[in-house]
């Protein structure tokens, strides 16, 4: 069989290679004795032995671990809430007409009555209609409530003009005078 | 309706890759916990600080420099690590961990960047730092063992592609697979350098620097 140089330097470099994975091993056990191989000249044996032994891991000081740990645990700090803030929601313009509102995609559910109901902010408030909105967030789901509330509020408030409303006023009262005792006062 | 098909196929095979990379980076769950929360990335500095650091003061030959090629390291690490796929192999062997992999990478060329800044000044050989600042000499600094001496010297005298291999394989204690992943070749081509690197180290060694 014939051997190409670069082939033989690649089994040399192989043996070698077992070699050092076995002598590290051994190491690693504690073993006192390292394995031999009788195929890898005794000079590279006894130069991988003292490398094992001499090139030794070199620790940083105290000092200078426990400040790049600081300084570590700082940015990681910044990069969390950079994190969760990202995680909170984005920052929008709060729509200030329902035009807007309606414009919003998937907004069709928006109080578009409620707008007109809310006493306008005079032009002097210091307080922007349009202020920025975490959507998202507990503050959007806040914000719809409110809205909401003052949606109900705002229709129980208006009194129903309709005959079929003055109708059915009509027969709640009278049903409220049958079922109350006698001397109690009779709702309107 | 072939679309989702394609997705659970893709999302099997996703997963039978996951569960293989699991079993062999060892360092996987760390990395998730500091990848939910940057603040506990502190684990695997701790693990890895002696290594970089070592990796570093074997290359540039004074602790002050190792100190800032250090810093530098594990800052761009935290910075990067939700870019950092793992990406172990079989070949990578039981236990192997694409992070360190990864870290000595990012080590390398901080370095590299270190060696590159002071270009101007003249370089400290491996063997003048072992004699003036070695920390691991509690005696004092004068009294160095002669044989460690030698040794550093002979690997200080080295190349720097052939020191650097024999750096990780025996400080390091890394597999021919790592290696081959920090220096970005094949690992053939590692087994060579570490081979002859060994025979230039034995020589010096035998002739006591005579060359």
């Amino acid at each position: 069989m014939i051997l190409f140089r670069h082939e033989g330097a690649e089994i040399e470099a192989l043996v070698t290679d077992r070699y050092l994975e076995s002598l590290l091993l051994a190491g690693e056990r504690g073993a006192a004795d390292a394995p031999s191989d009788a195929v890898l000249p005794p000079a590279l044996r006894r130069a991988a032995r003292r490398l094992s032994i001499d090139l030794v891991r070199v620790h940083p000081s105290f000092r200078f671990e426990e400040r790049l740990a600081a300084r570590l645990a700082e940015a990681a700090a910044g990069m969390w809430s950079a994190e969760a803030a990202a995680g909170a929601g984005e920052l929008v313009g709060s729509p200030s007409s329902p035009a807007a509102w309606r414009a919003l995609p998937g907004a069709s559910a928006a109080p578009t009555a409620a707008p007109t109901a809310i006493p306008a902010i005079p032009a002097s408030s210091p307080v922007p209609l349009s202020r920025p909105l975490i959507v998202g967030g507990a503050l959007t789901s806040a914000a719809l409530s409110l809205a909401g509330a003052a949606y109900l509020a705002w229709r129980r408030s208006r009194s129903p003009v309709g005959p079929m409303a003055r109708a059915a006023r009509a027969a709640h009262a009278v049903r409220a005078a049958h079922a109350a005792p006698a001397g109690s006062p009779v709702p309107d | 309706m072939g679309r989702p098909v394609f997705r659970r196929v893709g999302a099997a095979v996703e997963a039978r890759q996951h569960s293989r990379v699991a079993y062999l980076d060892r360092d996987r769950a760390l990395v998730e916990a500091a990848r939910r929360d940057p603040r506990r990335f502190d684990a695997l500095y701790r693990k890895y600080l002696a290594q970089v650091y070592s990796y570093a003061y074997y290359e540039l030959g004074d602790h002050h420099e190792a100190e800032d090629a250090t810093e530098r390291t594990f800052l761009q690490a935290l910075a990067a690590l939700p870019r950092f796929e793992e990406r172990a192999a079989p070949a990578d062997g039981e236990g192997a961990s694409t992070f360190r992999v990864w870290l000595f990478q990012i080590a390398r060329n901080a370095v590299a960047n270190q060696h590159r800044g002071r270009r101007r000044h003249p370089e400290l050989p491996l063997e003048a730092a072992a004699v003036i600042a070695d920390p691991l000499d509690v005696e004092g600094r004068a009294a160095v063992r002669d044989e460690a001496r030698a040794a550093w010297a002979a690997v200080g005298r080295l190349p720097a592609d052939r020191r650097r291999a024999l750096v990780l394989r025996f400080v390091e204690e890394m597999s021919t697979a790592e290696i081959a992943g920090v220096l970005g070749r094949s690992e053939g081509a590692v087994r060579v350098l570490i081979h002859r690197a060994l025979r230039s180290v034995a020589r010096d060694l035998e002739t006591g620097g005579r060359r």
